[in-house]
Formats: C-alpha cells, sequence, structure tokens
C-alpha cells in the first residue's frame, strides 16, 4: 500500500472529514446495479435490471459497461379499428412475454485535452437484433471552460417476428453527433448537443394492424407500412446551476426533434435536487412532451388505400406530462442508495398546439427505479 | 452571507474559526460546537491534565494495560501508521525527550544524558489492542503532540458542517482545516507566516477543502554557538533536526496534512521532498538556507 | 441543416461571451447534482421508458443502439 493510501486509511478510520486525495489510486471507479419496475394500468409490466461500472486504468483510460436485462410481460396493442364507430386500439394478439439482454462497453483514452472514445453495443431479443458501435471525440479548451465534442455511431439492426418466421430484414443507422459543453459561471454549466441520424430499411412494425369498415363497402385490414427510411435531428441542451444558499441544484433539459416523417416533438424536464443534510436529498422532478404526428399516421385506413399508413399511436399526436421524485441517500464508504417513483400521463389534449389526433388513447403509468452503487 | 468570526484560546493558543452563514445565530451555534470539541479534545489529550487519557497511560507505565476508547483508539493507529510509513522517524514515545531538552534554556543535553531517554523510546514495544495500550516501561510515555491538535482541527470542521456550515474554517495556531469554497465560489485564502520574519507573509494559498498544516523549527528553539536546535527531535538520535525553516502540506484531512509535514520535517530536506512527491499531495516548503519550494496546486 | 447552424451559432456565442471560470473556482461545478448524467443506471432505466411510448429519440451519445420496443 503506498504511504498516502496507509495514512489516509488510518485517518478514515477516526471520525472526522477527510476528503479524498485527488488523483490517488483511493478511488478508480465505481460500480452499481438499477432496478426499474413499470406498470402501464392493466397493460404491460416491464422489470429491468441494470448492472453498471466505471472504472479508471493506467492514468489515461476509463472503461465503462453496463449489461442490462428486460423482462416484459403483459399485452401490447395490436390492432386499430372502427369497428365499433370510432377507431380504437384493441389488444387481440397473444401476450407478450419477451426479453431483452442488451449490453455496452465503451473505452476511452484521454491525451491531455484531447479525449477518444469507442463505443460497442449489442442488443437482442426474440424478434429484433441490433449491434452498433461510436466514436466520439473530446476537447477541451479554454483551460476547460469549453469542451467540444463530435461523434459517430453505426447500428445494424435485424426486425424479425414471432409471428412470421420468413421476416427478416435489416435496419442500418448512421448517427452523427456534435456538442459543445461551456461553463457558465462557478455555479452553472451549460451543454448543447445535436444529433442527427439518417435511418434506411425496414420500420414497418410487423405486429400492428389497421382494421377500418366503411358504411359503404368492404372493411380493410391493412399492415402497418412505412417509409424506409427516415431521418432524424435531435438537438439536446442541458442546464445545471447551483444555489448555494438554498443548498439546491437547478437541472433543466430540453430537446428539440424532428424527422422526416413529420414528427416534430418537444420534451423539457426541470428538476430541482435540494440537499437535506450532508447525507439525504430530495429531487422532485417535472417532464413534459408533445409531438406532432407523423405524415403517414391515421387511424383508419383511408380510401383509396394509400402505400403507406400507420395506426399506431406512438406517431399520432399528443403530449404527456411525468412528475417524479427520487430520493438519494449517501452512505458509509461512498455508497449511494437512490429512489425514484414517477407516474406518466400521456393524453391527446396534453399535446402542445394544432390539433391532436383524436384516436389517442390515454395512458397512464407508474415506475419505480431503485438503485445503488459504490466506489472502489 | 455574512462571515462570522470567532476567536477563542485553547492549546495554549489563539485560535479561530469562521463561518459563512446566511445568519449570526446559526453560525454561532455551529462555532460553539466546534470550539468545544477542541476543548473536549484538549482535555482528554492533554499530558498537562492529571486527569487525560494521555496521564492516565503515561501514569500507568510498567504497569498493567489501561482502557481506551475507540477514539484514542483510531488515534494510536493512526500514529502507529506514522510510524510504519516513516520508517521510525515519527514515534509518539519520543515525548521523553523533552526531559532533556529545555528549550528556555540555551543548552544542548549531552548523549549521556539522552541515552537513558532513548532507552525508552520505541513505537515498537507499545501494546496496543483494541480496547487497551500499555507502556511496559516505568518512565516511557506516549505523546499526542504530533496529531492531536490535527486531530482537534479535523474533529472541529466536522463539528461545523454537521452544524450545518457549508463554507467554513477552523484555525488552531496556523494549522487548518477547510470546508467549501466562499460563498462566491472562490477559495479561502490562506495566508502562511514567514518561519523568520515574524509579521510578514510567506505565502498566501487557495484552499477550498481539506487540511492545511505547517511543522517547522521556527516554534519553539535554542540557539547555542549559532546553531538552531528546534523543537522537532529525532527519535532516534535525541537529536533536533536539521532541516526545513518549515513545512507546509495541503491534505484531505488536517491530521493526514500534519504528520506528512512532520514526517518531512524528521526526514530532512532531501529526503522529506522525496516523502512529500511519493505522498501526491501540495507542499510548500522553505529550505534551511531560506529557498522557497512552492509545490501547491490549488485545491 | 437550419438546427445545425443554429447549434453552431450558439456554441460560438458562448465560446465569446462567456466568463472564465478557474479551476480553483470548479467546487460547485463539481458537484454530483451539476453532472450532466447522473447515475448511469437511472439513465438508461429512465431513457428506455419514455422511448418505448414515443416517436422522439437521441440525445446527447451516438452508438447506443436501438430496441424493437414494441
Amino acid at each position: 500500500m503506498a504511504a498516502i493510501d496507509a495514512l489516509m486509511k488510518a485517518a478514515l478510520a477516526l471520525p472526522i472529514l477527510v476528503v479524498p486525495a485527488k488523483a490517488s489510486a483511493a478511488e478508480v471507479g465505481e460500480v452499481g446495479i438499477t432496478l426499474l419496475g413499470y406498470k402501464e394500468r392493466g397493460l404491460m409490466k416491464v422489470t429491468e435490471p441494470v448492472l453498471w461500472g466505471r472504472a479508471e486504468f493506467l492514468d489515461a483510460w476509463e472503461v465503462r459497461a453496463s449489461a442490462a436485462v428486460d423482462i416484459i410481460t403483459g399485452a401490447s396493442p395490436q390492432l386499430v379499428t372502427n369497428a365499433g364507430g370510432k377507431p380504437v386500439q384493441s389488444i387481440s394478439g397473444a401476450s407478450i412475454n419477451d426479453r431483452r439482454n442488451t449490453g455496452d462497453v465503451r473505452l476511452t483514452r484521454r491525451f491531455g485535452d484531447f479525449s477518444l472514445s469507442a463505443s460497442r453495443a449489442l442488443s437482442k431479443e426474440k424478434d429484433y437484433h441490433s449491434k452498433s458501435f461510436g466514436l466520439e471525440a473530446r476537447w477541451d479548451l479554454n483551460q476547460r471552460n469549453t469542451t467540444l465534442v463530435a461523434g459517430y455511431g453505426a447500428s445494424n439492426d435485424r426486425v424479425l417476428s414471432s409471428d412470421d418466421a420468413s421476416l427478416h430484414q435489416r435496419r442500418d443507422t448512421r448517427e452523427y453527433l456534435f456538442g459543445v459543453t461551456q461553463l457558465l459561471s462557478p455555479t452553472a454549466l451549460v451543454q448543447s448537443t445535436l444529433s442527427v441520424s439518417r435511418g434506411r430499411g425496414w420500420y414497418n412494425d410487423p405486429y400492428k394492424l389497421t382494421f377500418t369498415f366503411f358504411a359503404d363497402g368492404p372493411p380493410i385490414l391493412m399492415a402497418d407500412r412505412r417509409p424506409d427510411h427516415r431521418d432524424s435531428y435531435a438537438w439536446l441542451t442541458r442546464y445545471r446551476r447551483h444555489f448555494p444558499e438554498a443548498h439546491g441544484t437547478l437541472q433543466v433539459d430540453y430537446r428539440y426533434y424532428r424527422d422526416d416523417w413529420g414528427i416534430r416533438a418537444h420534451t423539457l424536464e426541470v428538476a430541482w435536487q435540494h440537499a437535506l443534510d450532508e447525507r439525504w436529498a430530495v429531487r422532485p422532478a417535472f417532464r413534459y412532451y408533445t409531438q406532432d404526428a407523423a405524415d403517414f399516421y391515421s387511424p383508419t385506413v383511408p380510401r383509396p388505400q394509400p402505400a403507406i399508413l400507420a395506426s399506431d399511436q406512438r406517431l399520432g399526436s399528443w403530449g404527456g406530462v411525468s412528475p417524479s421524485l427520487r430520493i438519494i441517500a449517501k452512505l458509509e464508504g461512498g455508497v449511494t442508495v437512490e429512489g425514484t417513483v414517477g407516474y406518466v400521463h400521456n393524453a391527446r389534449n396534453l399535446h402542445l398546439g394544432g390539433s391532436s389526433s383524436e384516436a389517442f388513447e390515454t395512458l397512464r403509468a407508474v415506475y419505480g427505479i431503485v438503485g445503488i452503487s459504490r466506489p472502489f | 452571507m455574512t462571515l462570522h468570526r470567532f476567536t477563542f484560546r485553547a492549546m495554549a493558543a489563539d485560535n479561530e474559526v469562521q463561518v459563512h452563514s446566511g445568519g449570526a445565530r446559526l453560525a454561532e451555534a455551529a462555532a460553539a460546537r466546534a470550539i468545544a470539541e477542541v476543548k473536549r479534545i484538549e482535555a482528554k489529550y492533554s499530558r498537562y491534565l492529571p486527569e487525560s487519557v494521555v496521564s492516565r497511560i503515561n501514569g500507568a507505565a510498567g504497569e498493567g494495560p489501561v482502557g481506551i476508547d475507540r477514539e484514542t483508539h483510531g488515534l494510536l493507529v493512526f500514529a502507529g501508521a506514522c510510524h510504519e510509513q516513516s520508517a521510525g522517524a515519527f514515534d509518539a514515545t519520543s515525548g521523553v525527550l523533552r526531559r532533556a531538552w529545555c528549550f528556555e534554556s540555551a543548552r544542548v543535553p549531552g548523549e549521556a544524558e539522552l541515552a537513558p531517554l532513548l532507552a525508552l523510546i520505541g513505537w515498537a514495544r507499545v501494546e496496543l489492542t483494541e480496547n487497551t495500550v500499555r507502556l511496559p516501561e516505568r518512565g516511557m510515555e506516549l505523546d499526542f503532540g504530533g496529531f492531536g491538535k490535527e486531530y482537534a482541527v479535523d474533529r472541529a470542521a466536522l463539528a461545523l458542517r454537521e452544524s450545518g456550515a457549508e463554507s467554513a474554517l477552523v484555525n488552531l495556531a496556523g494549522d487548518l482545516a477547510i470546508i467549501g469554497a466562499q460563498p462566491d465560489g472562490s477559495p479561502w485564502r490562506v495566508g502562511l507566516r514567514h518561519p523568520r520574519r515574524d509579521a510578514m507573509l510567506l505565502a498566501t494559498l487557495p484552499v477550498t477543502s481539506g487540511g492545511v498544516a505547517t511543522s517547522g523549527d521556527y516554534e519553539r528553539f535554542i540557539e547555542v554557538d549559532g546553531v538552531r536546535h528546534c523543537h522537532i527531535l529525532d527519535p532516534r538520535t535525541g537529536q533536533s533536526v536539521r532541516s526545513f525553516q518549515s513545512v507546509t502540506v495541503h491534505a484531505g484531512s488536517c491530521l493526514v496534512a500534519g504528520s506528512a509535514a512532520t514526517i518531512a520535517m524528521l526526514k530532512g530536506e532531501e529526503e522529506g521532498l522525496a516523502w512529500l512527491g511519493m505522498l501526491g499531495l501540495s507542499h510548500l516548503c522553505v529550505r534551511a538556507d531560506g529557498e522557497l519550494v512552492d509545490r501547491f496546486a490549488a485545491g | 441543416m437550419k438546427l445545425a447552424a443554429w447549434a453552431l451559432a450558439a456554441a460560438a456565442l458562448c465560446l465569446a461571451a462567456c466568463t472564465t471560470v478557474a479551476p480553483y473556482q470548479r467546487g460547485y461545478l463539481a458537484r454530483e447534482d451539476m453532472a450532466l448524467d447522473a447515475n448511469p443506471g437511472f439513465a438508461k432505466a429512465i431513457e428506455k421508458t419514455f422511448a418505448a411510448k414515443e416517436a422522439a429519440s437521441g440525445g446527447a451519445s451516438v452508438g447506443g443502439g436501438g430496441c424493437g420496443c414494441n
């Protein structure tokens, strides 16, 4: 054991404040486990344990990794039909019992003010496989007051179906990212990132159908048909400001999203993390989301029947609010225990501006996340 | 936010607590807790008080083990770590040398005087268990002088923190602990006294957290035939060390900073600088010839 | 590419206008609640929860991979 570690260890055994030595070998990483539970009223339940870790090594290297298993049980709406007059979602298919395994690893090497990361992510479900990689460069300048980031990512996915063994289609996506992080004052910083994604391939959802009845003719049953490309922009801006006298930190994230399907979406999350004392902190947060429908979204099949059409309400016009509360406790030895409970309420009348999708069915869900992490 | 300052006497010195606080009463309550903590530690570990833990342990030297609490055990374990890491240069049993070294009269003790005292020094002979400590030979002494004050600084800082202070400073005669940047985000400016010129500042150090401690040859010394003999004594020779004029160290706690500075003094200039470099702690030293070695990073 | 132009303009403005924060003034900025990406496990769990119900996705990093999210 290095001399400093021996002295620090002996000092840490005493009931005093000891600030960990900077850049010492004492803290080189952390590991954590997180459990997510999600329940949508009457519909679907998701449980997901995430195991993650981070470690620094050989001075200039850092590795981050995570692995997760999603277990989804319940039923998913498969059919939108106006059989009863108004178009509604109906759960016709068998219940889902799916399992998704994912893992990712990211390796970073620092070269002074410059750093390079490479990442790899894999995800596998019985009807969807994804393999992706990313490269990211960061550059600290202006005495680390400003950080620029540029990234490139590629994802090669395969769409399969549990109902149709012959379905085996590609979906390939390229992503580009540019961002800047700027320190604004000793208590404030902001980051703004633009990511551009260009996707080609199969976007049809093999499980979704639209079944439309007409007063004057035979009904039409149409499978989900979407464009074979999707180009999108996401512009994310994050702001953090600490208020020492109030013992709290304001966290604001805003994202603007648009794609060539005609979808425009705004996401705003505002949180206040309040330190109650050395050990406890609470973080109430409020998230608002609104999106405009895709051009080809329709809960009914019009006549003449178009080439592309989707009745999946995720492509409709609607909005959602989600309040949540997190409690954070710092325990002995740097162990952090956190818990979040949140409520999700998505409805057509929460849509911002313009007309919302009449067929959108209100969604209410609750979720809970607990996590524990510790440094090593 | 206003800066509230409180001065008080303890450990035979003038000391100070400073707290940034929105209210005078909050600051007062925090400072009172910190000051009470310093006085508690002084009473517990002073060798001048017959009822102190140290007096009881020393009084029982050569006899049976003396019961100790967890705090005392923790401090002795820390003293043991210092002894081990300094390869014996730091020894909590070296206080017996004071019997020969009297800094009131300008007299350097001879070898004959020191030899019997050196025989009473030896951390390795201290019998320490979880609940007890025993000095095996009559005349042996434990001395918390090398770390007691620094510990008190850290404890006072913790008391301030527990009282809700987010930006505060404890200064016990030049050894200090700091919690948090000042409200405008700037560091505290710690003024270091010049080791040779009383009224002059040697440097001003920016510090936002942790402890800063100084060890030097200027606190108590005698000069005989033009040679300065300071109060820092080598437990292996019994002689006053020939070393830096002063060593100031910044560490995660005042206790660690203080022991690092003292050990650097004991090791002497070249070895001392190598030791501080190895620890990786910020430091600022004045060599015996007055040359300044500034390896202090803000933090 | 109007968006990209906006982002670049905002970045340039920031570079020009922002005051410099000295390293020793970054005590508050180093707080955990000031981090852009807090607990990675939480971030992943929350992102997934919303991404499964919403049309919009993407944000702060690339190469994360997709899911069927049915």
